[in-house]
């Protein structure tokens, strides 16, 4: 099935949602890359950022912490702290 | 009113020098005076490319020190009006100059009646760095579809903001339409996502470069290079003019004389 889908060349392969070549690879550790090269944090100060919001918002609210996402984003050449913190009730007043 | 134009990158070997030489010719092709300087001190390649190296008396370095006058450290190539070469020293450090130095010498080139001063920065981000991006009015940054080459691009991007140049140019160079289209290449579009810079040119992957290397004759001076023709065009929008930025698609196959019809191919140019 794979050698008709690229024998049809790239834009049949791609309608039909196959491989798209090693650039997506690229792009993404390049994303990854450009971030983490200007914040200038190691993976273990982040994590250890993370437990800490983590920490305060708990005070107020139950989070449900295994849906949570905190990732590093760069658009326009500013970089972002983009969180999603779902919150299962409010625990105090 | 003249201007000095750094071309660097951060990684080596993506096209620095070739940039600077067919800029500088391409330049001088247009009428204009131009001088294309070597800050690659200790390993010059620039007069090979131009295929100037036997001509050379004096450098950068004697200039600098005061051991000859700037105009008897010029090599004036004879194959076009209006092209010098200030080559670089081959036998002394990068130490041996300084940002204050390089500021003073534009100048003085500027003074000599220099339209256009090309830098050829050397790779890396230390002295030869900081004395390539001193005396520049702004920057061109040279990068490859390559992951390498795009994040050294990037911390290039971000120090030359730092040095308070406007905003820098980006050539995409070593481009090859056929990997891109099998989505084995990182396209353009994704460059200037990634990097968030204007395009200035994009350079096709071809055999002629390595074929005017050899011969110490830049592309430019070849009129059936369609590597010397994306350089032409990069020294008009340098100039200020408008030129469109065309695909480079290879392949004239079925997909990709199917996409082009659909109107997909083209890629916008900003100046």
């Amino acid at each position: 099935m794979r050698d008709i889908f690229s024998r049809l060349g790239p834009t049949v392969e791609r309608i039909f949602g196959k491989a798209a070549g090693s650039k997506d690879d690229a792009k993404q550790r390049l994303k990854f890359l450009l971030i983490h090269d200007q914040v200038d944090l190691t993976p273990a100060q982040l994590d250890t950022m993370k437990t800490e919001i983590m920490d305060v918002i708990s005070k107020y609210v139950e989070i449900d912490q295994d849906a949570m996402e905190f990732s590093l984003n760069k658009e326009d050449g500013h970089i972002a702290l983009v969180s999603s913190i779902p919150v299962r009730r409010v625990t105090a007043r | 009113m003249a201007e000095c134009i750094v071309v660097t990158s951060g990684k080596g070997g993506v096209g620095k020098t070739t940039t600077s030489a067919n800029l500088g010719a391409a330049l001088a092709l247009s009428g204009k005076k131009v001088a294309v300087v070597d800050a690659d001190i200790g390993l010059r390649n620039l007069d090979v490319i131009l295929g100037l190296e036997n001509r050379i008396v004096y450098d950068l370095v004697h200039v600098i020190e005061g051991e000859c006058k700037l105009k008897q450290a010029l090599v004036r190539d004879k194959r076009v009006e209006g092209l010098y070469l200030l080559p670089a020293a081959q036998t002394r450090d990068k130490n041996a100059v300084g940002p204050e130095d390089m500021k003073k010498l534009v100048q003085t080139l500027k003074d000599e009646g220099m339209d256009y001063v090309i830098i050829d920065c050397p790779a890396g981000i230390e002295q030869g760095f900081k004395n390539s991006v001193a005396g520049a009015d702004r920057a061109v940054i040279v990068t490859t579809p390559e992951v390498s080459a795009i994040r050294d691009a990037d911390r290039i991007i971000g120090l030359v903001e730092a040095n308070e140049l406007p905003e820098p140019r980006l050539i995409v160079n070593r481009y090859r339409s056929n990997m891109v289209e099998r989505g084995d290449m990182v396209n353009v579009d994704d460059i200037l996502e990634i990097l968030a810079v204007p395009l200035i040119g994009l350079v096709p992957d071809h055999e002629d470069v390595i074929i005017s290397a050899n011969r110490g004759t830049p592309a430019v001076f070849d009129e059936k290079s369609v590597v010397g023709a994306a350089y032409l065009r990069i020294a008009d929008r340098i100039m200020g003019h408008d030129v469109p930025i065309p695909s480079f698609a290879e392949d004239t196959g079925f997909w990709s004389t199917f996409k082009r019809w659909m109107g997909m191919a083209p890629v916008r140019e900003v100046v």
